[in-house]
């Protein structure tokens, strides 16, 4: 009964928590610059010039060890019918009523929608970031444009970010040592994702 | 406090580009080398330790050959592009007597003042990943002095003082610029950045583009629409969620492990 499962390797917990120490401090960073109110988060990260250099640095580390970890999951992310459904019944799993909830596989389609939103959203932010990290060298449109978008994808990444971070450490009590330790009981794989037990348990 | 401004009257400029040079000595500039563009033009742009550039354009209007010198540097806005766009407090300063200053202490180089410029004036150092431009010769002005460039003009085409004398000065040189035969003469002060402190007499008003001035000139949409509604949507983006997962966690709190099929 309280047999472990693996739920991520020691490579999938290894890319997750770098992309998220860097998304961390390109966030924070981010912060600061976003608004004047949130400026005391400068010195928090380095002051305003260390931070200007270091986060594109951030972002550009955080985008290549996303292109790793989206080339490992991304088959795994397809939405399929039963994720559909799974949307439709989403307020109802959000108030703990599973009645009609279809099963999950190895990701629920929440999961699944929070893959696509990232991965997303940091094609935009490394493509205007790059434009941003050296406005001298680049053209006056496209600067124009990066100014808009970097933080309007910011914005879509980070509220993303804070569901992502509340449903792990709070409402799915169990997901963060998944992802810190890399097992789960087999209660707890049957609980939240059936589909993907019943697969392990058939091989 | 008065709000100072500086009155171009480019009809009056010969392009000795005195301006230039004074601009370059009292900013203890160094010395960069210019390039011949087999026209009169001697700098190629304003640059980080260049911050008063005389651009020469040779043009037509109305049949007519024309050679405009005109005198091209910060415009000092009332509603400044670069300062709405800096993220750093303090770095861009709007004085009580109007100049745009920089605290390059608090500058971190982004460059987002650039982006946010109508006039495309603000140049970032390589060197020292800060960025420069004219201050209207703030510590000039500050002890009752009038800027380096207007104190060097030999031909009465640059005038200091407060806005509202240059604003009258300006409308009434425009006038005897219509009356001598200049139909389309006028001013040119920015009304799309609130006013700029820099004056323009033009002989041709209704095409500044041919001065290399914007013919009307905005902060950029982009910057506008960023530092507005996106800050408010993502406002409420974060504080939002953050509300509601307080909400949920109250109302709901975590999931319960069950059992199903």
């Amino acid at each position: 009964m309280d047999k472990r499962v693996e739920r991520f390797s020691a490579p999938e917990r290894l890319t997750h928590w770098l992309v998220a120490l860097c998304y961390l401090y390109a966030a924070l960073s981010g912060l600061a610059l976003w608004s004047r109110a949130m400026w005391w988060l400068a010195p928090v990260t380095g002051g305003g010039e260390n931070l200007r250099a270091w986060h594109p640095v951030a972002g550009a580390v955080f985008a290549v060890v996303l292109a790793v970890q989206f080339r490992r999951w991304a088959a795994q992310m397809k939405i399929d019918a039963d994720d559909r459904r799974w949307l439709a019944a989403s307020p109802r799993y959000a108030m703990h009523d599973e009645t009609g909830v279809p099963e999950s596989g190895r990701f629920n389609a929440g999961q699944k929608m929070l893959f696509w939103l990232q991965s997303s959203s940091a094609v935009v932010l490394f493509a205007t970031g790059i434009v941003l990290w050296f406005p001298e060298s680049m053209p006056r449109a496209a600067r124009l444009a990066s100014i808009l978008l970097h933080p309007l994808a910011a914005v879509a990444s980070m509220g993303g970010i804070i569901v992502h971070i509340y449903m792990t450490t709070i409402v799915v009590q169990g997901a963060l040592h998944a992802m810190t330790r890399g097992y789960v009981s087999q209660a707890w794989a049957r609980s939240h994702h059936a589909k993907w037990y019943r697969q392990l348990s058939d091989r | 406090m008065q709000t100072v401004a500086k009155l171009i009257d480019t009809s009056l400029c010969i392009g000795c580009k005195a301006c230039e040079v004074a601009c370059q000595q009292w900013n203890d500039q160094e010395y960069t080398l210019g390039t011949f563009q087999n026209t009169y033009q001697t700098m190629p742009d304003l640059a980080p330790n260049f911050w008063n550039l005389i651009k020469f354009r040779e043009t037509e209007i109305g049949g007519a050959q024309s050679w405009l010198m005109t005198k091209y540097q910060c415009m000092h806005c009332a509603d400044a592009g670069c300062i709405k766009a800096c993220p750093s407090p303090g770095a861009i300063v709007q004085l009580g007597n109007g100049i745009v200053d920089f605290n390059r202490d608090n500058c971190i180089g982004c460059g987002y003042c650039i982006t946010g410029c109508p006039f495309d004036v603000p140049r970032l150092s390589p060197k020292t990943k800060k960025v420069y431009k004219c201050s209207l010769c703030s510590d000039r002005v500050a002890v009752g002095l009038e800027p380096a460039c207007i104190k060097t003009c030999p031909t009465n085409c640059l005038t200091f003082g407060s806005r509202t004398d240059l604003q009258f000065l300006a409308a009434k040189r425009a006038e005897e610029l219509r009356a001598d035969g200049f139909a389309g003469a006028g001013v040119y002060d920015g009304p799309g950045v609130g006013g700029t402190n820099v004056l323009y007499v033009l002989k041709h008003a209704g095409r500044p583009e041919e001065y290399g001035l914007p013919k009307d000139p905005t902060i950029p949409w982009t910057v506008s629409l960023w530092k507005g509604p996106l800050k408010w949507l993502g406002n409420t983006v974060f504080i939002g969620g953050i509300l509601t997962a307080l909400f949920h966690f109250v109302k709901f709190g975590p999931k319960e492990e069950h059992h199903r099929g």
